[in-house]
Parts: structure tokens; C-alpha cells; sequence
């Protein structure tokens, strides 16, 4: 190629160019522009990269939990271990004890499990990581759901497959919206209703 | 192939790079940060998340001791409630007592104990174990109990009631000092005194506000802060509107215009210190022309010859027709109620006028009656700490003690007299003369700054004990207070420190109980045994619980209303003279009217923002001092709102901005007292004036309690001025009628709806 | 109808008043001024409930307030017949509410409960509301606000913290209220009970000045409480047709 010093292409000094050249076209843009335009392009990209690669919808939890094998496998129901989210507006997680409960002779060898009894024998709670996090400002009280025989999977999807939790709903306004007016929920539609 | 140059290339790749970047970064902004699901690792029995758990205790804000519901959520302390089932509070609190929450979670609650390090005063402390503190404290107390000079402890406490003030008392006695001294600025010592020289008890009586129809209040602020103002607020509301086709009438008698001077009727602001006189001139009109038949009309007779009506006008400047007018309303309503209180009791005749109260009540009939006085029968833990709460001379003798040597060792609890005592009493400096100061406060306040060691306290709501009310109900009640979420620093509860200091100095076995929790406990396993209900049927396990679950325990004990007869030598007794001033007139033109603000009440809620930023109800002020002058006055002076001024008395002078306020007499001038804290935490500190700094060191003979409404001052401008922050806005409604009102037996206005809605259509 | 047409017409019909046939439960106040001695426990209470913020003696200064329940002074007269009259003043919760009509988002609405709601996610803070509410009972954020540790501990999780740009005011304490009808579904499907909801202000009046309910059941304190001779609406000329009724203060003359 034949460019002089200022890095711009000579336009038709070069004879010995080969191939069609974009670059009249280039050069009608200004470098700033193009710059900013393939920014913008980069923005999207990133963006959607990040959705796409890293949601932050699985996390990893401080034990490895998994649902298919306890509600999928040994089908125990999901209230069994989720056992406030009948009588409380928040559903929560079970205490360690309840693990203890069973696997203090189950399986007891496993490193996983061996975890679990040690956290309980320190008298410490196991850190799991929100995985359905509705904002402050939401009032989401489980057990009028739980009492209007709303399934836990309606929202939660299938998690009685999931290994490692998924968040698979969008904790959207508009997937409680969609819902409150296709059952004609009693004031579902007020604002108050959810908003605190 | 395009032609792109390698520099456009790479400044195209890089802010392709740089855009990606920002795009994956500003996706990450927007996602929820990760939250955790924490449960407890074994949840107590009955927990459910989400839900809340009660807990009843009782509310220490105040000596009235109203029941409260404390809602904790996970462990926290969320809202606090009065208590339905306890008959002072009856569900209600008051802002005070909401504000409690502020006391337990403040950012300047001590944490742990303390050594001094500096100079006293220095500020300078260093962090230590309860181990090393309680045995430097007890090192300090065992020598002088070796050496044989243990009446040279003091301990002064705060008026604390209940089995933990019983529990100081056995302290101080197994070690052998009988210097325990109960001192709280705001308690009504001329009140109590009055009680025992006219009913010939230590104890106040039950003020039936709810069912009387005519109250004769001669300073008593009992709406604002005078003994139990969530108790009288209830009586107030019900002897107002409670009853059908009844309206309970209220007569303020006061220099400046309180709380309850708003509320009220009618507002009579008689010549300071001269309410007394006023009393015993409507009492000799009642014996002499208003139908007085009793047996001890001639004694009553000649006691009063002297306070004529013409003559007790003279004096107070109040009107004979007026003094005529109230004497037979007061006699002749059935049942009517006299209290007195407040800046009454703080004069140099406080006593007296307050027993001429009592003698009101008598001669109209009241006492022992429905809508009267009503005698409360024996607290149930026995005489009250507060009873028998020493006051200002105490403090004095102490600082002199202390100047002469005679004090080693000193123990505060729950007061702060630094800043309570006036300059003229110079009980800082006798401080000094102290070697081995000990604070158990849970703030470091002005006196605990003072200290040498601190052993901070738990604050109430993290604290076991118990409490009876003051002035009772008319029958025997008590509640137990229990901690409502565990504690939030090494501190300990201040029953569980002078446990652990009588183990360590081997009182042991005298007071054997390991902590606090084990004391009350016991304390009321003697309740339960003295007289169980049903104790066939119920352990002692379930009646604390159900003890604790109620917030409250009583028994059906009103004392019988025998008929009360006055001794002849009480009846000659009776007799007010005039109040004496500190300065003279002409030098002092005003007398200060110093009142315990609403807010801050003595100066102890200035640590808690609600309270800083609660509004004062008569003014609107936040946040600062100010003096409030008649408006006559403020125009002779020339002075205006924000104006500066050095409030001068002679023993001292404070400066504070011009307040002009409506409701006070043109010769009294009134400071709230509540700021001017020089320590404190950084809600209280270096905010406003302290006005009890310059009062006047005059007292009350009988009792020798401060006298702080009898001190005169001049106002001297500064030519500056200053901002008063006030809230709202206009001071008059300006012809809005947002607040309207009605004569006596309101008519009934044509009833108009829209939409079904009432609406009262004003007659033109 | 075009799209346009059915979106204004609906737009007109949520604004009339009385736009609800039947209110569900329509939230009453009364307040009796011959009952209320100015005390400002309620004042405190709202603030412990709610998460109030403490604003600071700097923002007070320039005039700004923070205070969902306030009470008012009115001075009467000189000395030394001179009366002080209190008013505890709070969202009135107009069934004609000029603030309604205003917001451009539709911020602030009236409910089925007959109460004004203000949804601090939809607000963007023109401040016209406030402008437009004759009973001056609107607080904007104007800063974010802090609590210094550990007050935070204290903050209520059943009520928003509010931050920087969006308006607040009473609102009946509708945390309670959804409760209250929690709890009522629990039980089986009845209706709150007459004095199951009660504000945090109601609750802790000492004089029992404040009642709460529901003016559409006869049988509750406040359809009495409103039948009394007393009973009146402040600023009632303006027809903004408030549910909060207050009950005049009796003047008891002298003698």
C-alpha cells in the first residue's frame, strides 16, 4: 500500500492498489465518528456479552446443593425444607438443622455433607447467595401465593431438574402484572398491592 | 480487501474494546448486587421469619413507668408500643417513649469499659476487660473496707426503682457505707414532702384526672412532663370527651404558659411563687363563705384569717372576682381535683404551696373520692427509691464531703449531675477532690467524662429488672422489664456490675445471685409465694411467664376510703409566705422561669435526633436555646425574634436568642432547659445553653431542694443575632379556620353529604 | 375509538372523583381537637414506623420539613387572653385530591381503599404535587439520607426507604392496613375488623385523640366519631372532600 505520512490514502495516487477499496467511504466519515460508531457497536456487544456469559442467574453456592437430586429424585416436597413460605411473607431457607436432620446418618461420608455437619456442629449458618432477589421496595409475601395454590414452579420453574439453582424468571413487575390480571387477582392491579 | 490504515485500525479496535468494556461494565452496574439468604443456623422455637416477635418490658424514659411492646424482627429492635394491658400507659406512649429506640441503637453508646489515661477531663480513655475493671473498682473498695473507712464510697444513683434499686441498698449495706444517695434533677422532692406533711405518707397519691370534672392546676404541666403525662393525657382526653353530655373543666395556674396551660380552659398567670397564697385564698373562701362544715372549721379558720381575698389579690395580682369565681367552681363542681407542681414546688416556699394544695383538696371534699385524690396503697416491692430520694442539699453535703476529703471513692448511675447542678454549687470542682471516680452510664455524659473508670451499663431495652409505677394506680401493680434484643456491646447490665463487684469483694453470699436475670427471678419468687392466685395449679415457671407475657401483674388492693382527717397542728402549719428572689428587683428586672423542654426533658433525650429535631409544641424551635419574653416586653426592650441576648443572673449568664412568646407574664422570662451539653454525643454536643448553670443557689427550707424558679436576671443585648430554626408556618390561623371551635354544648349545624360524606356547613 | 381516543377517556375517568362506585374499605381519620393536647407523640411514632429521616438543623433552616404527621400552632389573642389551639395535620387522603390531578406520571393515585398513593418508583419529582396539596402535607427527598450506624438497625423492612428525588407523605400506614387484611385472608376470608388497623399514630395517642376505620361500616367508631356535632373537614371549602374529619375543640369559657 501506498499511504503518505499522514496516514490517509492517497486516493487514486496509489497504481498498484489491489481489490475494491471501502475506504472513500471511510473517508467520508470523520475518524471520530467511525470511532464513535464502532463504540457504540462495542457497547451493544459487551452488553449482551454480559448477559449472555456471565447473568449472574446460576451463582455458585457456598455448598453445592442440589434440587434434582432432593425434590427431583427423592421427590421431597418443596414445603418440607421451605417450610415458612406457607405461614410467613417471606419463604426463606432452611436452617441447617433441617439438613442435619436427615444427613446426620445419611450419606454422612461425603465431603459435601461432611461440610454441612460441620457448619452445624460451629453453631454457623451456611451463606447462601440470593438467587430470587426481589428490590426492598416489593412486597412479595409467599404464602398468599402458596394459599391461592399458585405452584411453586410457576415462577421458580423446574427446579425440581435444577442441580445448581437457576433464576429462569425475570423478576420483572410485568411477570407479576401478567399474572395478577390473567387470574383476576382482588386489587392486583394497585400499586400498593406490591409496592411498600 | 479494505483499505484501513494500521493507526485507524488500532484506534478503532481500541474503542471498539473500550466500548465493549463499557458495555459489559454498565450491564454489571445494573444487576442486583449479591445479597445473601442467612439463616439461623438453629432457630429459636416458635421463629418465623418475616414475622415479628413481642417482647413487653418497661419504658425507662421517664420515673412514670408506663409498660411498653417492643416489635423485634430478627433480632432487632423495630418499634415500640405501650403496653394494652398496663393501666399507667393503656397501649399509649408518648413521644419520649417512642424515642427509646434511639437510646439503644445511638452511634455514641459506650461499648466497652474504660480506663483513663490523660488528665481527668482530658477525654483521654483507654479500653479495658470487665475483668480488669471490676477489679480495679473492687481493689479500690476492699482497702477501705480493710481499713475500716468504707463510709467513704458513695454511691450516687439515679432514682432507679424496682428490685435493682433494692439490689444498690443491699449493696451499699453489706459493704457498710449508708452513703447511697438517689438523685435525679427532674424528681418532685417538695411534692413528695408535701404528701407526708399533709396525708402523713411518703408516697403520691392517685390523681383521678379521667373522672373529675374540675381541675385546679397550680403548676402542674401534667400533659407535658409532670409525673405520669401519658396517664393524665388518657385522663385528660376522657374527663374532656369520655363521658356523654359531660366536659371535664381545666384551670392552669402558671407563669408561663405550658402544655397543659394550652390545653386548659382557662391560663391564670399569677405572680411567680405566689400560686401557693392563691390556693389558701380560695381555700379561706371555701371554708369562710363557701359551706365548709367540717368539724375543723374553726381550726381551718384561723389558720387562714390571714389570706383574705382582697389581700391574696394584692399579692398575686390576680383579680378578687377571679379568686371568688374559682373558689366556687372548685367547691361547688363535684368531684373537682387540685394538683400542683412544676416551677410551684421549685420556689422558696415550694413546700408549703404545694401542702396549701393539699389542703385545697381536702376542704373540697375530694380525697378518697372517685374524680379526687385517692390514696395508693403500699408499692408492691415496698417504699420506692424515689420516695426516699435525697435532693439538691444531699448533693451539696456531698460536694462538701468531698471538698473536706471525706470521699474516696464515688459511684454514678443514671444521673449527671455536672450538668444539672448549677455553677453557684461548685460541684465540678469538688469533683476534683475525688480520687477514684466509677460511671456506670451508658453515654459518656459531662459526669462520666469526669471519670476515672467506666463501667458502661446496658441500656433498658437490653436490661432485666422490674418496676412499679409512680404515682401508683389506685391498686397494686408491678411489671417486670426484660431485655428485647441481645446485647449490642460489652456492656452489662447494671444490676450484673454490682453483682460482679460484690463477688469480687466477697459479698457473695450476702447477694449470691450469678446475674441479673437470676436476681429478679428470685426477687419474684417472693411475689409469687406471698399471695399466688392459684398457686395449687401453677408453678412458679408458669406464673413468669405468664407474668411476661402480659407485661404486667396487680392485685385488687385499693385502699378503703376511710374518711381522712386532718391533725390539728397540720391544720396550723398551713401557711405560704412570700417567695424570696435571688437579686433584687431593680438590678433583675425578670425572674427566669427555667422549664424542663418537651423534648429533652431534663437534658436527657438531647442524645436522640428525634427528640433533637421534634419540634417544641409551643414554639416550633428545634435544634437550640432561646428565651421567650412577653411581647409588651420584647417592644419596651426593643428586642426581636433572633435577637441575642446574655441572660444575666448573679451567678452567671447565658446567651440566647429572643423568643417572643404570647403566653408568659410581662415581668418572667423563660429558657427550656434540655441543651447545652458539653458532651454527650454528637446530637447534644455544643448545641444551645445550659440554663440551670446559672441559677441561683437559693432552696427550699424543708427540703432544702433547689429552688430553681427563684432566681432573677436582666437581659442584656449583644447587638447580634441569631437563627432560630422553627417549623410551620404562620403563627396565627390569619381568618383560615383551620382550627375551629365551639361553645359549651355545641349546636348541631345543618348536616349537608356529598356522596354520602358528611359535610358540617359553618352557619354565616 | 382510535387508541388515542380510549386512552383519554380512560384517563378522564380514573380522575373523576368518586371514580370507585364503592370504595373496598374506605380509611377514615378522626381527630378530636378538644381531645389532643399537642403532645407530638404521634408525630414521633409516624417517624419510628415509617423511616423517617432526620433532615438536620441545616436543612430545617432553609425551610424544608420531614414530618408525615406535624401539629400545628395557632395562637389566639393577647395577653393575657391568650389561647394556643394545636392541630395534628396529615395526608387527608382527599377523595378529590388536587395532587392527583397533577402528577405527570400518575405517580400518586387514588385507590380501591379510598387512600392517596404514592408510589416512589414512579416519581420523578416535578414537585407539583406538593405545590397543588392545600394541607402542605407533602415532603420531598431532597437529599439521599443517612443514619448513623447503628440506627439503621432500627429502620422498619415493611416500609421503602425513600431516596433522593421522589415525594413521600402519609399514607395511612398501608403497611399496617395490608397486614391487617393479611391476616384477615388467613383467617379465612373476613373483613378487617373495626380497630384491627391502627395507624402508629393512633396507637400511640395518649389522649385518644386519633381514631382509625372504616367510614362505609355504621357499626365503627369513626362513622360515630363523624356523626358528632363537632365534626368538620379543614379547608372543607375547597371540596377536595378529605377523609380525615377532625372534631372542633370545645372553647369552655370562663366560670
Amino acid at each position: 500500500m501506498n499511504v503518505d505520512s499522514s496516514g490517509r490514502d492517497g486516493g487514486g495516487r496509489g497504481a498498484d492498489q489491489v481489490g475494491v477499496s471501502i475506504v472513500p467511504t471511510l473517508r467520508l466519515l470523520t475518524p471520530a465518528a467511525l470511532i464513535l460508531g464502532v463504540g457504540f457497536v462495542g457497547l451493544v456487544l459487551g452488553y449482551w456479552a454480559n448477559a449472555a456469559f456471565v447473568p449472574g442467574t446460576t451463582p455458585e453456592q457456598p455448598i453445592d446443593f442440589s434440587h434434582r437430586i432432593h425434590a427431583g429424585d427423592f421427590q421431597i416436597p418443596c414445603l418440607y425444607c421451605h417450610s415458612q413460605a406457607r405461614r410467613s411473607p417471606v419463604a426463606g431457607v432452611p436452617s441447617v438443622n433441617k439438613c442435619v436432620g436427615c444427613h446426620n446418618t445419611v450419606a454422612s461420608d461425603r465431603p459435601q455433607i461432611r461440610e454441612v455437619l460441620q457448619y452445624f456442629a460451629n453453631k454457623e449458618p451456611i451463606p447462601w447467595i440470593k438467587v430470587h432477589d426481589l428490590p426492598d421496595f416489593v412486597y412479595f409475601p409467599h404464602k398468599r401465593h402458596v394459599a391461592a395454590g399458585v405452584e411453586c414452579q410457576t415462577c421458580h420453574g423446574p427446579v425440581e431438574t435444577m442441580d445448581r439453582v437457576t433464576r429462569l424468571a425475570p423478576t420483572k413487575m410485568g411477570l407479576c402484572l401478567d399474572c395478577h390480571k390473567q387470574h383476576g387477582v382482588e386489587h392486583g392491579l394497585d400499586c400498593w398491592t406490591c409496592h411498600k | 480487501m479494505a483499505m484501513i490504515d494500521r493507526r485507524d485500525f488500532v484506534k478503532l479496535v481500541g474503542a471498539g474494546s473500550v466500548g465493549a468494556g463499557a458495555g459489559f461494565m454498565l450491564a454489571e452496574t445494573i444487576k442486583h448486587p449479591v445479597e445473601h439468604l442467612i439463616p439461623y443456623p438453629v432457630p429459636p422455637e416458635e421463629f418465623s421469619q418475616g414475622i415479628a416477635t413481642w417482647y413487653n418490658t418497661v419504658c425507662s424514659m421517664c420515673s412514670a413507668g408506663c409498660g411498653i411492646s417492643v416489635r423485634t424482627l430478627e433480632g432487632r429492635a423495630k418499634k415500640i408500643e405501650g403496653n394494652p394491658s398496663h393501666p399507667v400507659n393503656q397501649g399509649r406512649l408518648c413521644a419520649l417513649g417512642q424515642a427509646g429506640l434511639q437510646v439503644l441503637y445511638n452511634p455514641d453508646r459506650l461499648t466497652a469499659p474504660m480506663l483513663r489515661t490523660g488528665e481527668r477531663g482530658d477525654g483521654a480513655f483507654v479500653q479495658t476487660t470487665w475483668e480488669e475493671g471490676l477489679a480495679e473498682a473492687a481493689n479500690r473498695l476492699s482497702s477501705l473496707r480493710a481499713s475500716g473507712q468504707v463510709d467513704r464510697v458513695c454511691f450516687l444513683a439515679g432514682g432507679v426503682r424496682g428490685h435493682v434499686g433494692r439490689l444498690f441498698e443491699r449493696f451499699m449495706a453489706e459493704l457498710g457505707s449508708d452513703r447511697l444517695l438517689n438523685c435525679d434533677f427532674g424528681h418532685a422532692q417538695t411534692l413528695y414532702t408535701a404528701s407526708e406533711l399533709f396525708f402523713g405518707e411518703r408516697q403520691l397519691p392517685y390523681y383521678d384526672l379521667e373522672n373529675t370534672r374540675y381541675v385546679l392546676s397550680f403548676g402542674a404541666d401534667f400533659l407535658g412532663g409532670w409525673l405520669s403525662p401519658v396517664h393524665h393525657s388518657l385522663g385528660f382526653g376522657r374527663s374532656r370527651q369520655g363521658r356523654s353530655g359531660v366536659r371535664g373543666r381545666f384551670v392552669q395556674i402558671e407563669p408561663r404558659m405550658s402544655l397543659s396551660g394550652a390545653a386548659a380552659d382557662e391560663w391564670i398567670p399569677a405572680r411567680p411563687g405566689t400560686e401557693g397564697i392563691l390556693a389558701l385564698g380560695i381555700a379561706r373562701h371555701i371554708v369562710e363563705e363557701g359551706g365548709y362544715a367540717g368539724a375543723d372549721r374553726a381550726a381551718w379558720a384561723e389558720s387562714l384569717a390571714g389570706y383574705t381575698t382582697e389581700r391574696v389579690a394584692e399579692q398575686t395580682g390576680i383579680e378578687s372576682a377571679t379568686i371568688v369565681r374559682l373558689a366556687e367552681a372548685f367547691a361547688g363542681t363535684r368531684p373537682s381535683l387540685a394538683i400542683g407542681g412544676g416551677a410551684v414546688g421549685n420556689h422558696t416556699n415550694g413546700v408549703d404551696a404545694l401542702v396549701a394544695v393539699n389542703a385545697l383538696n381536702y376542704l373540697a371534699g375530694n380525697i378518697g373520692q372517685t374524680g379526687g385524690l385517692v390514696f395508693n396503697p403500699v408499692p408492691a416491692f415496698g417504699p420506692t427509691a424515689r420516695a426516699g430520694q435525697s435532693g439538691y442539699r444531699a448533693l451539696l453535703e456531698l460536694a462538701e464531703d468531698a471538698r473536706q476529703g471525706r470521699i474516696e471513692v464515688l459511684i454514678l448511675n443514671a444521673t449527671n449531675p455536672v450538668f444539672a447542678m448549677p455553677a453557684a454549687a461548685a460541684f465540678e470542682q469538688a469533683l476534683a477532690e475525688i480520687p477514684f471516680i466509677v460511671s456506670l452510664s451508658s453515654f459518656m455524659d459531662e459526669t462520666t467524662a469526669l471519670a476515672d473508670l467506666i463501667l458502661p451499663s446496658h441500656t433498658y431495652l437490653e436490661s432485666w429488672g422490674d418496676d412499679t409505677p409512680e404515682p401508683g394506680v389506685g391498686f397494686t401493680v408491678a411489671a417486670i422489664a426484660q431485655p428485647v434484643v441481645a446485647p449490642l456491646y460489652n456492656t452489662r447490665a447494671t444490676a450484673d456490675i454490682i453483682l460482679g463487684l460484690a463477688q469480687e469483694l466477697g459479698l457473695g453470699d450476702a447477694l449470691p445471685w450469678a446475674s441479673a436475670e437470676e436476681y429478679i427471678k428470685a426477687s419474684w419468687r417472693e411475689i409469687y409465694e406471698r399471695a399466688p392466685p392459684d398457686a395449687a395449679t401453677r408453678s412458679f415457671d408458669e406464673f413468669w411467664r405468664s407474668v411476661l407475657k402480659a407485661g404486667i401483674w396487680g392485685e385488687e388492693t385499693r385502699r378503703e376510703a376511710a374518711a381522712f382527717t386532718v391533725d390539728a397542728s397540720v391544720i396550723a402549719r398551713v401557711g405560704v409566705a412570700a417567695p424570696e428572689f435571688s437579686g433584687s428587683s431593680d438590678e433583675y428586672p425578670f425572674v427566669l422561669h427555667p422549664y424542663s423542654s418537651h423534648a429533652l426533658h431534663d437534658g436527657r433525650a438531647a442524645n436522640l435526633p428525634w427528640m433533637q429535631e421534634l419540634p417544641d409544641p409551643m414554639t416550633s424551635v428545634v435544634y437550640g436555646s432561646w428565651v421567650e419574653l412577653n411581647p409588651a416586653t420584647a417592644e419596651e426592650l426593643e428586642l426581636r425574634e433572633g435577637d441575642l441576648v446574655e441572660v444575666q443572673s448573679a451567678h452567671g449568664a447565658v446567651t440566647v436568642p429572643v423568643f417572643v412568646f404570647p403566653a408568659i407574664r410581662p415581668d418572667v422570662v423563660a429558657v427550656p432547659i434540655g441543651q447545652g451539653h458539653s458532651e454527650y454525643g454528637r446530637y447534644a454536643k455544643n448545641r444551645g445553653v445550659n440554663v440551670l448553670e446559672i441559677l441561683a443557689p437559693l432552696v427550699e427550707p424543708t427540703t432544702g431542694s433547689l429552688a430553681s424558679s427563684a432566681t432573677r436576671v436582666r437581659l442584656v443585648r449583644t447587638g447580634r443575632t441569631a437563627r432560630i430554626v422553627k417549623t410551620g408556618g404562620a403563627s396565627r390561623q390569619l381568618g383560615r379556620g383551620v382550627v375551629q371551635t365551639t361553645g359549651e354544648g355545641a349546636s348541631a349545624g345543618p348536616r349537608a353529604t356529598l356522596k354520602g360524606i358528611p359535610i358540617t356547613v359553618e352557619p354565616a | 375509538m382510535s387508541f388515542f381516543d380510549d386512552f383519554l377517556a380512560k384517563w378522564r375517568e380514573y380522575r373523576k372523583p368518586g371514580y370507585y362506585e364503592r370504595f373496598d374499605y374506605a380509611w377514615t381519620m378522626t381527630i378530636d381537637l378538644d381531645r389532643c393536647t399537642g403532645c407530638e407523640a404521634c408525630v414521633t411514632a409516624c417517624q419510628a414506623e415509617n423511616n423517617i429521616p432526620i433532615l438536620g438543623e441545616a436543612e430545617l433552616a432553609k425551610g424544608r420539613e420531614m414530618q408525615w404527621m406535624r401539629i400545628e400552632r395557632y395562637w389566639e389573642g393577647e395577653y393575657p387572653d391568650v389561647k394556643l389551639r394545636f392541630i395534628p395535620m396529615l395526608c387527608q387522603h382527599c377523595d378529590a385530591a388536587p395532587c392527583e390531578t397533577v402528577c405527570p406520571v400518575s405517580a400518586t393515585y387514588h385507590n380501591q381503599d379510598g387512600l392517596n398513593a404514592q408510589v416512589y418508583n414512579r416519581c420523578i419529582g416535578t414537585r407539583s404535587c406538593a405545590v397543588y396539596c392545600p394541607y402542605d402535607v407533602r415532603y420531598f427527598n431532597y437529599t439521599d439520607h443517612q443514619w448513623d450506624k447503628p440506627l439503621d438497625e432500627q429502620l422498619n423492612p415493611d416500609v421503602t426507604v425513600r431516596e433522593k428525588g421522589v415525594m413521600e407523605k402519609c399514607t395511612f400506614c398501608i403497611q399496617r392496613i395490608r397486614q391487617a387484611k393479611d391476616s384477615a385472608k388467613d383467617d379465612g376470608r373476613r373483613r378487617v375488623r373495626d380497630g384491627e388497623v391502627q395507624p402508629a399514630c393512633v396507637q400511640s395517642c395518649p389522649a385518644e385523640a386519633l381514631v382509625f376505620g372504616d367510614r362505609q361500616d355504621p357499626e365503627s367508631r369513626v362513622s360515630s366519631m363523624m356523626d358528632n356535632a363537632r365534626a368538620y373537614r379543614v379547608l372543607e371549602e375547597l371540596n377536595t372532600l378529605p377523609s380525615v374529619v377532625y372534631l372542633k375543640k370545645v372553647d369552655g369559657n370562663a366560670g
